[in-house]
């Protein structure tokens, strides 16, 4: 699992995590039902406290992205199909947009002039 | 008839024919073998135990060697590579005609004698089967191994992947060998147990030094049945085990560039650390291999998930380095 932090983004750390593990399993390195590595290694890799990643992975637990199964650790839901994937990569387009300096309504606007 | 399918159906017949050997020629020849019968020599009989005890033994030895291989054969790709396929077959006539000579010189040595201690000395007779299974198995592995393997690509560059100084990108992943696993927690158990009783109790034959001698092995085998991978800034750490330890850290500053490489346990010589430090290679299961080549010449493959990611992170961080 690739995951990229950006130092300048003031956004909380957990959410940005959080960001960085939904645009790792929209890439498809994880698929539905793939276990994601313990949350320790990531937390060790990424130089952060093990709790700010369990935060991310609680987030993304309520967005149906992931699974929690007691034993079998965190895996990608059998379900990131539809609905989640599409705010999953809403959100993506919204991480995207406000790093090139874009708001949410701009964004709107750019949605709406397409085709 | 595919390969595969030949060597299952010469398999079987072999394997029959060992188990054969094991258990109806004793039980055939019942008549004429002291009971116990002698099964150790120092020159002279030293040991004995029952003819029922033998027959559990030889079976028991050879009957999950040859289960173990006819699995590999229908599960695994092992016949799939040159050295895999010698490997198959020197180690079917090999472990089969093992037990079978042991068996038949112990039976000679029995036949007709009134007790074990009047059983026939033994001298070096007893390396004949020794040296007829090294033979046997060299023989098969020849005859079995096939055409030449057709050359592989030498593992393809993983894409690249752009880094800027604001960003830290780190890569995590893990693998697992559910059968290695499972196999070496029962075998780490029962090595453990036969080795506790050896401390309170005779035990026949060499039980009790190869429970100890096991224990090492299983432990190793359980160590490297789940291994994790990270990539950061600092370099590449691999950790082994369920608890991640023991640890081996490569700084960046030792790896010139990562690939990406498809491997597999019988080109490597099973499962586990294989080979030697330079050329070394983490074999947890077959397939997809993250292959570190360092600046002094010397090469690491690690079996593991996701390995084109962390190939290409490995790469753009030595890029960036240097």
């Amino acid at each position: 699992m690739l995951l990229t932090l950006d130092l300048n983004d003031p956004r909380p750390l957990h959410e940005q995590v959080a960001a960085a593990i939904r645009r790792s399993i929209a890439e498809g390195s994880y698929g539905p039902g793939d276990r994601l590595p313990p949350a320790r290694d990531l937390a060790d890799a990424l130089g952060i406290n093990a709790n700010t990643v369990l935060r991310a992975l609680r987030e993304l637990r309520e967005e149906g992205v992931l699974e929690f199964r007691r034993g079998r650790g965190v895996s990608v839901a059998s379900a990131v199909e539809g609905r989640v994937r599409l705010v999953m990569r809403a959100r993506e387009l919204l991480d995207e947009a406000r790093r090139h300096g874009y708001s949410r309504d701009e964004l709107i606007d750019l949605l709406k002039e397409l085709p | 008839m595919t390969h595969r399918a030949r060597a299952l159906r010469i398999g079987l017949v072999w394997g029959l024919a060992v188990t054969t050997v094991l258990v109806a020629v004793p039980l055939a020849l019942r008549e004429r073998l002291p009971e116990p019968l002698a099964t150790h020599w120092s020159g002279r009989p030293d040991g004995s135990m029952p003819l029922a005890l033998f027959l559990a033994l030889s079976a028991g030895l050879w009957l999950p060697a040859w289960g173990i291989l006819l699995a590999a054969l229908l599960r695994g790709r092992v016949l799939d590579h040159r050295s895999g396929r010698a490997q198959w077959w020197g180690l079917l006539a090999g472990i089969g005609v093992l037990p079978a000579g042991m068996s038949l010189v112990t039976l000679l040595a029995n036949l007709d004698a009134t007790s074990w201690r009047e059983a026939a000395p033994l001298g070096p007779e007893f390396l004949v089967p020794v040296v007829a299974a090294v033979a046997a198995g060299a023989a098969a592995g020849y005859l079995g191994r096939g055409a030449p393997d057709v050359p592989r690509e030498p593992g393809h560059a993983p894409p690249g992947l752009p880094l800027s100084p604001d960003r830290r990108v780190v890569w995590v992943s893990r693998v697992r060998n559910r059968l290695l696993l499972a196999l070496s927690r029962t075998g780490m158990a029962a090595g453990a147990v036969v080795a506790a009783l050896s401390l309170v109790m005779e035990l026949p034959g060499p039980a009790a030094s190869i429970a100890w001698w096991s224990l090492p092995l299983w432990l190793a085998g359980y160590a490297t049945a789940t291994v994790r991978v990270r990539v950061t800034a600092q370099g590449v750490a691999i950790g082994f085990g369920p608890l991640g330890w023991p640890a081996r850290r490569i700084p960046m500053a030792r790896i010139e560039r990562a690939r990406v490489e498809e491997r597999f346990p019988a080109q490597v010589g099973g499962y586990g650390l294989r080979g030697l430090p330079g050329s070394a290679t983490v074999m947890v299961r077959g397939g997809e291999c993250l292959v570190l080549d360092y600046r002094s010449g010397g090469r690491l493959a690690i079996s593991v998930d996701d390995a084109e990611r962390g190939a290409s992170l490995v790469n753009a961080l030595v890029g960036v380095r240097a």
